[in-house]
């Protein structure tokens, strides 16, 4: 038999194609609930390491805390340019719109390495609010993924 | 197979983003390489391959028994995803048996043999992939391809014997 490998690592980027396939046909459910050790990751990171940019400044809508998480993974496509400064007035300009209605709580750029490039502590009556905040975040016009979950700081 | 029968109960069980990558990165190198071979060093066709296996793989998955292993069901898979892209001529083909090649410890000759293999024609290369390369039997390659156990043999023959005649 002939001494030829067995196996061949593609190029990275088709993970994300394939995981995106699958979750268009409905075999694959994209990650809903972060696990523990990670939502308390990220509150170590917004508490202690954390950059924070925004606090809100209204009183929080009643309900629970969530974490919105912003993944620069190999789908992200930010402007050429590297000017961060539009993608920040797009961000805050919707903050801006949850603090309205009390449901925006705090929110980072996470700096250093790994894909997590932000987060927003949100509140929400339940998941599934929680979901239609992390929809309509202006983020995903850029690529990359949106995760939420329940956040208990 | 423990391993496999664990990450696909876990995949199971909700159809997780996770455990859905955790498969992938166990299994996707093997699968990847068959697929290049196959498609004759093809990157982009051995990639849409991956893709439409996986597809198929988790819509079926509930019918694996881990009777065999995990890695030799999704090949399974793959070579009857790419069977259905194309039209394969399975004509047998005379040709004297024809021994294995010797190992290429070389890495150019390793590099020959790959271009060799990436010029046989398709049923031929198919079979000698699978066999030569990845150990199915001709028993499991007639199954994965629709054929009788001759033909295969038949073609691992002429592949090697088109293998000998091309290599320095």
């Amino acid at each position: 038999m002939m001494d030829l490998p067995r196996e061949t690592a593609p190029a990275p980027e088709l993970e994300e194609r394939v995981v995106s396939a699958l979750v268009a046909a409905g075999l694959v459910r994209r990650r809903r609930v972060w696990p523990a050790w990670a939502v308390a990751a990220a509150a170590v990171i917004v508490l202690v390491l954390g950059v924070t940019v925004v606090r809100s400044r209204h009183p929080l809508a009643r309900g629970n805390s969530y974490v919105v998480l912003l993944y620069e993974d190999s789908t992200y496509r930010p402007p050429p340019g590297g000017d961060n400064t539009e993608r920040i007035a797009v961000l805050s300009r919707w903050a801006d719109s949850l603090e309205t209605h009390g449901e925006f709580e705090r929110a980072g750029r996470v700096v250093g390495p790994g894909e997590l490039g932000g987060l927003f502590i949100v509140r929400a009556a339940d998941d599934a609010a929680a979901a239609r905040i992390a929809a309509s975040c202006p983020f995903k016009q850029w690529g990359g993924h949106i995760e939420v979950a329940r956040f208990e700081p | 197979m423990t391993d496999d029968r664990a990450l696909v109960e876990r995949f199971l069980r909700g159809r997780g983003e996770d455990a859905f990558r955790a498969l992938y990165r166990a299994h996707t190198p093997a699968l990847y390489a068959l697929a290049l071979r196959l498609t004759g060093g093809d990157r982009g066709e051995a990639e849409d391959l991956v893709q439409e296996s996986w597809v198929r793989a988790l819509t079926a998955l509930r019918t694996y028994r881990a009777q065999s292993a995990l890695r030799s069901w999704l090949c399974g898979v793959l070579v009857n995803v790419r069977r259905g892209r194309m039209r394969i001529d399975w004509r047998v083909v005379d040709a004297p048996d024809v021994e294995p090649l010797a190992d290429a410890a070389d890495p150019d000759d390793a590099i020959d043999l790959e271009r060799a293999i990436a010029s046989l024609p398709d049923g031929a290369r198919d079979v000698y992939v699978l066999h030569d390369v990845h150990g199915y039997t001709h028993r499991e390659i007639a199954g994965l391809l629709g054929i009788v156990e001759g033909t295969s043999k038949s073609q691992l023959n002429r592949a090697r014997f088109l293998l000998r005649s091309s290599l320095p």
